[in-house]
């Protein structure tokens, strides 16, 4: 062996902002690998869940109780907003252990530490664009026309993986802290689920209750997901509203997290 | 190493630094414990791990870090690989950090030896283009040949460090942290670790190098930090911080 073999040693390195994206994508890309490569359904395990959840709501409420809410067909009046929510609901549970699960390559690696956040964003980000095939089978299969309002897609993807990440960044530090809020996230997830416009619409609401659902930033995001096939979906205050409070959350998320960085990195 | 090094501009540079821990890990938490921020104050059941830990550090040195077991060894090479920030005074790193630390910690146990070689390797900070460039290289050193597509969850603890050590001591960056994870691993790689490790000093690295072997520190290092309850007793020329070491522990 001969010192030749050190390769380009010192070579001088500017601050490296493709760094960050690039790491952003290799950890989040490693994720759907690893669970394509360990399951032999892969792929479909993805589209599985909001799959079935959307056959056991349309059978409730289609063919069980006489329906009032929702617009025609049910089913794309469904999954507009269920596939959306499998991607909140999955990135908000998962930044629960967002540190914990990686506490390892946390204490090993200097990258910036909210990758470990945003990593989970995009990761079922992904797999929210990998299940819209779904959606526009059932679209076909079910005569639903989409509209002009379909160019909102990338604006309501934008919006949502700013609500996501500002909630992340919040989330992910304090549960280092307080174990019992990985819980209560769980649970806080499942009222949220009824809670937002999911199987009903915001204007199946009765008047007064209108208000308060404003309030929910996943309205306006549904509604901006919703309206490609259902123009009358469309809410614009609502979605101000979701998009003040997302920028918002966010603002709050990058303090939160800035100032408990420190205590973080001694915790795990 | 030579003279002409000290002139250059330090590349590690820890100043009056210190970090607390809290003594019971289970004790109750508040809110003030999360955004404490840098206060100086000490809470009842808190310690100083570091406390006014001041020193540089000069390209092409080689620094062995000394000190009994709990004396902060560790934690002063974390707060150099700035995985952990400082609770008062400044740890400033110019330069990437190659850490020998918890070596194992980015492998995938179901991805294959090849995927997790550019999983950690990028992770690290290096490129898909480079990582082709140095593929080879990592794993004839790692000897996997045989076991490119093999899943890492089916490889023996020694195969492991062997391509954990591999795929870190091929970064391109400038400083490289050593703790003792060497232990592990057969005679036979080991001694090549060591042989790497010194091909890399050679070719102008920063080492920074915490170990109980004297003759290790006196293999690589020609500096020493003496640590003491937290606090550096002494930095000075490795020689002289051993025997000092030697002194302590004997009474």
């Amino acid at each position: 062996m001969t010192s030749a073999a050190v390769s380009a040693p010192l070579r001088e390195r500017g601050p490296d902002r493709g760094r960050y994206w690039r790491v952003l994508w290799l950890l989040a890309t490693r994720d759907l690998k690893v669970r394509y490569s360990t399951s032999s359904l892969g792929y479909l395990w993805s589209i599985l869940d909001p799959l079935l959840m959307s056959v056991i709501y349309w059978f409730v409420f289609t063919q069980v109780i006489q329906r009032s809410v929702g617009e025609e067909p049910y089913i794309v009046f469904l999954l507009s907003a269920l596939l959306p929510w499998m991607w909140f609901n999955g990135a908000v549970g998962d930044s629960t252990r967002a540190f914990l699960r990686e506490a390892k390559l946390v204490r090993s690696t200097k990258i910036p530490r909210t990758i470990w956040v945003l990593r989970l964003v995009v990761s079922k980000g992904i797999e929210f664009l990998f299940s819209l095939p779904v959606i526009a089978a059932f679209a076909v299969f079910s005569g639903a026309t989409v509209n002009a309002d379909l160019a909102l897609l990338p604006v309501a993807i934008l919006l949502q993986a700013v609500l996501t990440t500002g909630i992340g960044l919040i989330v992910a530090p304090l549960v280092v802290f307080f174990r019992d809020l990985e819980r209560a996230v769980k649970l806080a997830l499942r009222f949220v689920f009824y809670a937002s416009p999911i199987v009903y619409s915001t204007r199946n609401l009765p008047e007064g209750w209108h208000q308060l659902a404003a309030f929910n930033p996943l309205s306006g995001l549904f509604s901006l997901y919703r309206s490609a096939f259902f123009a009358a979906e469309l809410d614009w205050y609502l979605v101000g509203v979701a998009a003040a409070i997302s920028v918002a959350l966010l603002g709050i998320g990058l303090l939160v997290f800035r100032r408990s960085e420190r205590a973080v990195l001694k915790e795990i | 190493m030579t003279d002409g090094t000290s002139l250059a501009a330090p590349v590690i540079e820890v100043r009056n630094a210190g970090i607390r821990y809290r003594r019971n890990k289970r004790g109750r938490r508040s809110f003030k414990d999360l955004f404490g921020g840098e206060t100086r104050r000490l809470r009842p059941d808190e310690f100083w791990a570091l406390k006014q830990v001041d020193f540089t550090v000069r390209p092409g040195e080689a620094i062995g870090v000394v000190g009994r077991n709990g004396q902060g060894k560790s934690t002063l090479l974390k707060l150099v690989a700035e995985v952990v920030m400082p609770d008062e005074g400044v740890v400033s790193v110019r330069g990437g950090v190659a850490p020998l630390i918890e070596i194992t910690g980015g492998f995938v146990d179901d991805l294959t030896v090849r995927e997790n070689v550019y999983l950690t390797a990028g992770l690290h900070g290096m490129t898909r283009r480079e990582i082709d460039a140095r593929f080879d290289e990592i794993i004839d050193f790692a000897e996997l040949g045989d076991f490119l597509e093999t899943p890492y969850k089916h490889l023996s603890s020694g195969m492991r460090v062997r391509l954990a050590f591999s795929v870190i001591s091929r970064l391109e960056e400038p400083i490289l942290l050593v703790d003792e994870v060497l232990a592990v691993g057969d005679r036979g790689f080991r001694e090549k670790c060591y042989a790497r490790i010194e091909e890399l000093l050679a070719g102008g690295r920063t080492l920074f190098f915490v170990s109980h072997s004297e003759r290790d520190l006196r293999r690589f290092c020609t500096r020493g930090l003496y640590l003491e309850r937290g606090r550096l007793v002494l930095d000075g020329p490795i020689e002289d911080v051993l025997e000092r070491y030697a002194a302590d522990t004997a009474t």
